[in-house]
């Protein structure tokens, strides 16, 4: 590592100087060369010396200037004046704002337990393990996430197949990709990022896209599989029925080092390609020649992404990709898919006090009966919160504490999110912004972004680093989340659990290391030392030591032992009675390059990318909807409607819809900043039968729409 | 004799991802509205019966004989010996004569300033050593930056004079 003194040739001004640090303006880890002068963030540049992001980053993380900075920032804690949602707000004291939940927090623990106090962030700034450690702490089963669709199930359904979470290594090159499901250039893989694929690409390797709509990775790769949304699952077992019948397989480890062969062969065939080509609407002859170039061409991996968690067929969409990987002999090999071998610290679920959950509280975990997977991995499923707030079933929930989270626009069913949001006793909101959601609150607490915290970045990934993110500023009096709750922690009964100053904490953090924060930060990052085929010396971390295409743990908590195909629960196969009314197929959560979920709208730089939302259409079907590009369109489903601009584009199918995600508009009147406008989950479902049956991931990927033209002027 | 500068695209590389946007904008900081490079887009399209989708980051060319300096009546606009193609913002008096005569629509009318700006290669980094702030940015390593010789002797010939019509 070189320091930064070598740096210096890209200052501007003796005055200037220059923090290495990490970004995380979305899922994170892009090194960055923070410039600073007089005490204010004046440039971010690219860290070229990052392994993670090889000098390159994002408009977001260029943008983060103008996040911090942002006139709207939360400077102090706000307590609500007047009745909730009338933005109406006081300010308070840090040491106020800490009373105030500790009171409440004791008071709803001892009148109705801990588990109807729930904490919850959304896909997580970085701060998920000190969240679980205080609700661990506190003694309530209940952390809201989005875990349950969102690489919680890529985690867990590893854990039990094959005991790990397997990443492409892109460092030894693999020679095909099969990117599945993931725009992973212009939105955030976790692990590596895009850089990495595109290297890859540049240097030569073969591309199979599997994607209902035409991306860039489709304009690059060798074969683009358009498959019909919802059906990965039927499409990865055909491919796998031609790779046993033309035995390409790795016949050594699979004679070795798979549990349940006889019965998984059974399983895929039923998935001969004639049937899985009906299913999927990917001609047989496309399934054949992506499975030859998957299975020929060594080593190869799968780059993976969230739009295959976001469906009743979850869990057997991954652990089939897994088995896809396996039985062409690519796990644990240079090029493949790999285990990368965490550096010495602390590891999350360590931090996060799991342990500490006194049993009867674990069981307690609002539907942990129900979607018994996700329980196993302290996750749950959003509509549980929803319901025990609404209708105070199996008991009430009566405080939310959201870190970083903004539920309104970001889960499904916001009309319900909403509903339960204004009916909570008590909503606490630790944010950036005063976001939909926030306008809620009781109390709301400013976040430190990614600029204004000392961190042992990233020490929960799967890809064998943690890298050192550096406090640049100081704004207002925002505080990170870490530091808010390790103060929060002090003030309450788990006191003797948490750290004299957030410092300590990372230092116990970097324990095992040997390192102070300060040693760590002047090295920048630490690597953990990799070693491929760990198999060979001690197994596969499953019960059985192999790799469970059978999986034993699937069976023992209920469930088909053997991935299988489900029909999305609302499609024009499952729904024909729907299809009348609602004719098309709506995907929903299309990646810009500009926003991270429902963050980033207030940003101008970011927002000039994008002013507004769009709908992907065909061309064919907006001439028969008569929509014309860039016209406002209703977008409707049986359970509500929301307004996108129209975009015509022949990279989807005539029968299918792509919708965006997370659109809010901060510039629109506070309290509801058009909230109902564009909001894509104001169609999709929540209800428990539509959701994976095991990890309870909520289907946003397959539902039923129909579209029509908005007449008129723009809303 | 001082060497042309130049920055070459390669588009079919361009991933459409609006990094070289914002790096301009931190750099450069143009008003809102103003885009001194920008990723443009037909969106996918049918090519010779297969579809196609080409990211096109349009840009100011530094063209050898800029049409723009031949329009310009108040003679703001200079070329410095290396090709890079300034506008005196002192000199300007914002008539866009200059935007009516550039072929590539890539000039930018600054509505705070009441001037025309676009794109100089980050002139200012060039003299300290640097390179353009979009470069080294970009995911898809796909803008080139160099002398004109280096370029061409990279990227060949014909790939260069595809990218440079005003050649």
């Amino acid at each position: 590592m070189k320091t930064l003194k070598d740096s210096n040739n890209l200052l501007r001004s003796p005055t200037e100087s220059v923090v290495r640090s990490h970004c995380r303006i979305c899922h994170g880890g892009c090194g960055v060369l923070v410039h600073v002068k007089e005490g204010k963030v004046v440039r971010i540049e690219g860290d070229p010396e990052s392994p993670i992001s090889r000098g390159t980053l994002c408009p977001k993380g260029i943008a983060s200037i103008q996040l911090v900075y942002h006139p709207d920032r939360l400077l102090h804690p706000l307590k609500r004046k007047g009745a909730r949602g009338k933005g109406k707000w006081e300010r308070v004291s840090w040491e106020e704002a800490y009373q105030m939940l500790a009171a409440k927090m004791n008071g709803y623990k001892k009148q109705y337990g801990a588990e109807s106090i729930v904490l919850g962030y959304g896909t997580g700034r970085d701060n998920e393990s000190f969240i679980y450690r205080f609700a661990n702490l506190l003694g309530t089963p209940n952390v809201l996430t989005a875990g349950h669709m969102c690489y919680g199930p890529r985690v867990a359904t590893s854990i039990i197949t094959c005991g790990n979470l397997p990443v492409c290594d892109y460092e030894r090159n693999p020679q095909c990709i099969m990117v599945w499901g993931n725009n992973a250039i212009l939105s955030n893989p976790d692990e590596y990022k895009g850089v990495y694929l595109s290297d890859a690409l540049a240097k030569g390797a073969k591309l199979i896209v599997v994607d209902p709509r035409f991306t860039k990775l489709a304009d690059r790769s060798n074969l683009w599989l358009q498959l019909r949304p919802g059906t990965d699952v039927a499409l990865a077992l055909g491919m796998i029925h031609v790779i046993l019948e033309e035995k390409l397989y790795d016949k050594e480890f699979v004679q070795h080092w798979v549990h349940g062969w006889r019965e998984f062969v059974e399983r895929v065939e039923q998935y001969p390609p004639k049937r899985v080509a009906q299913i999927t609407w990917v001609p047989e002859e496309k399934i054949r020649e992506a499975a030859r170039l998957f299975a020929a061409t060594k080593p190869a991996c799968i780059q993976w992404g969230v739009a295959i968690e976001q469906s009743i067929n979850c869990v057997d969409n991954n652990r089939t990709l897994i088995a896809l990987a396996a039985i062409t002999g690519n796990l644990d090999v240079p090029g493949g898919m790999v285990f990368y071998v965490p550096p010495p610290t602390m590891s999350a679920s360590q931090f996060g006090a799991h342990r500490l959950l006194p049993p009867e509280q674990r069981r307690k975990r609002l539907g942990g009966d129900v979607f018994r997977l996700a329980d196993a991995f302290a996750i749950l499923n959003p509509k549980f919160v929803w319901d025990a707030i609404l209708h105070e079933k199996p008991y009430p929930v009566k405080m939310i504490f959201l870190i970083s989270s903004n539920p309104v626009i970001t889960r499904a069913n916001a009309s319900m999110v909403h509903e339960a949001l204004e009916k909570v006793d008590f909503l606490a909101v630790s944010d950036f912004f005063l976001t939909p959601t926030a306008e809620l609150a009781d109390l709301v607490l400013p976040a430190a972004t990614w600029l204004e915290m000392d961190y042992v970045a990233e020490f929960w990934k799967r890809h064998g680093y943690v890298l050192a993110r550096k406090k640049v500023i100081q704004v207002g009096e925002c505080k990170s989340d870490h530091e808010m709750l390790n103060e929060l922690g002090r003030r309450m009964e788990q006191k003797d659990h948490w750290w004299p100053t957030v410092h300590e904490a990372l230092n116990a953090i970097l324990q095992p290391s040997r390192l102070t924060f300060e040693e760590f930060a002047e090295k920048g990052f630490l690597r953990g030392e990799m070693e491929y085929r760990k198999y060979l010396k001690k197994g596969f971390s499953t019960p059985t030591g192999k790799v469970e295409l059978y999986s034993t743990r699937m069976k023992d908590l209920g469930y088909d032992p053997l991935p299988q195909f489900r029909e999305p629960p609302e499609s024009p196969v499952s729904r024909p009675d729907l299809l009348k009314d609602y004719p098309y197929i709506l995907i929903t959560g299309m990646r810009p390059t500009a926003f991270f979920h429902s963050e980033h709208r207030q940003i101008p730089w970011l927002r000039e990318l994008l002013p507004e939302p769009y709908v992907e259409i065909h061309p064919e079907t907006a001439e028969k909807e008569g929509i014309e590009e860039g016209d406002w369109v209703i977008l409707e489903s049986p359970r509500g409607r929301c307004f996108q601009r129209a975009r015509l584009t022949l990279g989807i199918d005539p029968r299918v819809i792509g919708a965006q995600h997370a659109w809010w508009f901060p510039e629109r009147e506070s309290p509801e900043h058009g909230w109902r406008e564009a909001n894509i989950n104001l169609l999709t479902d929540n209800d428990p039968a539509t959701c994976d049956p095991a990890m309870g991931a909520t289907n946003l990927r397959a539902l039923l729409c129909r579209i029509s033209p908005r007449e008129g002027e723009k809303p | 004799m001082t060497q042309k500068l130049a920055m070459i695209i390669e588009k079919e590389a361009c991933w459409g991802c609006n990094t070289c946007e914002l790096a301009c904008k931190q750099e450069n900081n143009p008003p809102e509205g103003s885009r001194w490079i920008q990723v443009k887009t037909q969106g996918v399209q049918k090519v010779h019966g297969k579809l196609r989708l080409i990211y096109d980051p349009v840009r100011c060319l530094q063209c050898s004989r800029p049409p723009c300096k031949e329009a310009c009546p108040v003679d703001a606009i200079q070329q410095r010996a290396d090709g890079i193609v300034l506008i005196d913002s002192e000199a300007c008096n914002g008539c866009k004569a200059c935007m009516e005569a550039c072929p590539f629509g890539v000039m930018q009318f600054n509505s705070e300033k009441g001037v025309v700006e676009k794109c100089h290669l980050c002139y200012h980094r060039i003299d300290r050593g640097e390179r353009p702030a979009c470069v080294d940015k970009c995911i898809g390593r796909c803008i080139y930056f160099g002398t004109l010789e280096e370029l061409l002797t990279r990227l060949g010939d014909e790939r260069f004079k595809a990218n440079n019509p005003q050649e």
